[in-house]
């Protein structure tokens, strides 16, 4: 019973770290720009697509070169989407609407190209780890502890991103007032560039993650998307502490409810505790209106 | 504009009246004029970003299909009872949407449309005979004064329909062309400056919510009761997007945009049908060059023709 409840802990620590990363990718295109993505979850699988199609290739034997090789074309995949396609909307009143349409264009695209070029069936990534801790009948793979180090680093890594360097501080220049940061000569349109492709990196790299644990499909976008969307709305919309603190209490929540009730039940409880926090904070948990 | 298009809609079966499969594609351009419409309605005019219009659909099938079967009530009563009680879930729906903002209220739309699956097909669904994940195989057919429309001879079908179709977009268009309609540009532009003029927003958000999901519920009992059988298959991705294809060939805002998207839409998507699997990718395709191309919809396009031939230029109001 005991193992049972820390190998549940365990597993929502884990999953809650790889949502933290792409909740935090998801919260920064929309405090940035005010522009949502339906695309995020097919930019997920995207990442998983490319790191197994560079395992296909013969000089890739480590996951070290595949995160390499994988971040600058998912950064570049992203710059390219919000420059053709974000971009040109921008200038229209009613372009939040249009971004959404739009975006769930290209959502359709991608995961129907997914399934045409890859087939239906699900593909697996190799273990970027082996072994485990091992102590009587607790278990705990070096993978996992490896995902949830790694996905934390990303974070703290775009952390200081954010901090440290100039296009970091432009991002939150441009975050906190659009109009001020263009006044003082920030290149607003490159902003916006840039955020996108940032988040479509950490997506991808999430789905890099827990591909290994959970397989590529098609469709399994959709699943990501929605949680990174509760889990951005209930910490706050834009705030990326507040995403967070939501991040790994859903991936809590996510392992008890599923631990005790099944999974069918989980997404029912974690609406029900969003639509809750919503009622309660429109704002989510940390979340300003703006 | 919606008189002409519902004139030609109305000769239609003169022409394709015998063939049993174009009258089919004809009756769900219909159905699905009006469930666009009334997407178009909350999204386009009342500036609501709601993501549940398939999910309403699907509520008001299934209450439709369960009230007819399960109690007895004859069909054409029972699709107005799922309208009613689907009325009362997008009242719900739209209670916590009130306080909330932009894509907050898309996600909570959306979240009913993900809860839904598992609701209908799990242990609450089966209790109330959903049918679970087999879903209802054998509705009833509608009757009317005694005469029972079936498959076989869709023509009469297609004309109940048509009548449903025309009153629910003629009760669209009256409700853009008052006050309400009014009232919803005025919140839509500015909400703090319409509820300084004593427009209330609670009023008029929850009344469209109300009014878009009682007629696509009740639109959804129709549908239950023309095709006979229905699973959890509609929340899928596909039926979303054609509705949203719909709307973006329409325009978003466009009033009888909609209806006519709603016709080149199933068509176009019938005739890729050859394609097989490329199909969805050359819809999504088409989403994303038409959203940049044509960004008002065809409607769009018109206007915007006939007033470049008078000459006029309309100033850019903000």
């Amino acid at each position: 019973m005991i193992f049972e409840i820390a190998d549940v802990i365990i597993s929502g620590l884990i999953n809650g770290s790889v949502y933290a990363l792409m909740a935090v990718g998801l919260t920064l295109i929309y405090g940035v720009s005010r522009a949502f993505n339906f695309a995020y979850g097919s930019f997920y699988s995207l990442g998983g697509y490319i790191a197994f199609l560079l395992f296909g290739l013969s000089f890739i034997n480590s996951y070290f070169l595949v995160f390499l090789l994988a971040a600058p074309i998912l950064l570049l995949f992203g710059f390219f989407v919000e420059k053709a396609l974000v971009a040109p909307l921008r200038k229209r009143d009613d372009w939040e609407i249009k971004v959404m349409m739009i975006t769930l264009g290209l959502a359709l695209l991608l995961d129907n190209a997914y399934q045409v070029i890859f087939g239906a069936r699900m593909k697996s990534l190799p273990p970027f780890l082996g072994g485990a801790f091992e102590a009587g009948d607790f278990y705990l793979s070096h993978q996992d502890v490896g995902i949830f180090f790694l996905s934390i680093g990303g974070i703290l890594v775009f952390r200081w991103f954010l901090n440290n360097t100039r296009t970091g501080m432009s991002v939150r220049a441009v975050a906190q007032n659009p109009a001020g940061a263009q006044i003082v000569g920030i290149p607003k349109e490159f902003v916006f560039a840039a955020t996108f492709a940032i988040s479509t990196v950490m997506v991808g790299m999430g789905g890099i993650l827990l591909a290994q644990k959970y397989f590529i499909t098609p469709m399994g976008g959709w699943d990501i998307l929605v949680k990174a969307w509760v889990i951005t709305a209930f910490g706050g919309m834009g705030s990326i502490r507040g995403g967070l603190y939501a991040a790994f209490i859903v991936g809590m929540l996510e392992a008890f409810v599923g631990w005790y009730f099944g999974m069918t039940w989980t997404l029912i409880v974690l609406f029900a505790v969003l639509l809750t926090t919503l009622a309660v904070r429109p704002q989510g948990l940390m979340g300003k209106w703006g | 504009m919606l008189v002409g298009i519902w004139a030609i809609v109305a000769v239609l079966p003169l022409f394709f009246g015998g063939t049993d499969f174009i009258m089919h594609i004809l009756i769900m351009c219909l159905i699905w004029s009006v469930v666009a419409s009334c997407w178009d309605l909350i999204m386009g005019f009342a500036g609501i970003f709601s993501f549940g219009q398939v999910a309403f659909f699907v509520i008001g099938s299934y209450t439709s299909a369960i009230v007819s079967a399960g109690f007895g009530v004859p069909p054409i009563f029972a699709v107005f009872i799922a309208g009613g009680f689907t009325a009362l879930v997008g009242i719900l729906v739209g209670l916590p949407c009130l306080k909330l903002k932009g894509a907050y209220i898309a996600l909570v739309t959306f979240a009913v449309h993900m809860i839904l699956e598992p609701v209908l097909k799990g242990d609450i669904g089966q209790a109330i005979g959903t049918g679970g994940t087999r879903g209802l195989l054998s509705i009833d057919p509608m009757t009317l004064f005694g005469y029972t429309f079936t498959t076989a001879s869709p023509i009469p079908y297609f004309y109940l329909f048509f009548l449903v179709a025309v009153a629910c977009s003629v009760i669209i268009l009256l409700v853009i062309r008052s006050h309400w309609g009014t009232a919803f540009l005025a919140l839509k532009d500015s909400q703090e400056f319409a509820t300084c003029l004593g427009v209330s927003a609670f009023k008029y958000k929850l009344m469209v919510f109300a009014l878009t999901s009682f007629l696509t519920g009740m639109m959804g009992g129709f549908y239950a009761h023309y095709v006979g059988m229905l699973s959890t298959r509609m929340l899928g991705i596909d039926l979303f997007v054609t509705l949203m294809v719909i709307l973006v060939i329409g325009g978003v805002g466009k009033f009888p945009g909609a209806i006519l998207g709603a016709f080149i839409t199933i068509a176009i998507n019938e005739l890729l049908s050859p394609l097989g699997p490329f199909r969805p990718i050359t819809m999504g395709a088409l989403v994303v060059i038409l959203v940049l191309l044509l960004p008002d919809g065809i409607v769009g396009l018109i206007q915007k023709l006939s007033r470049g031939s008078r000459g006029r230029l309309s100033p850019k109001v903000h």
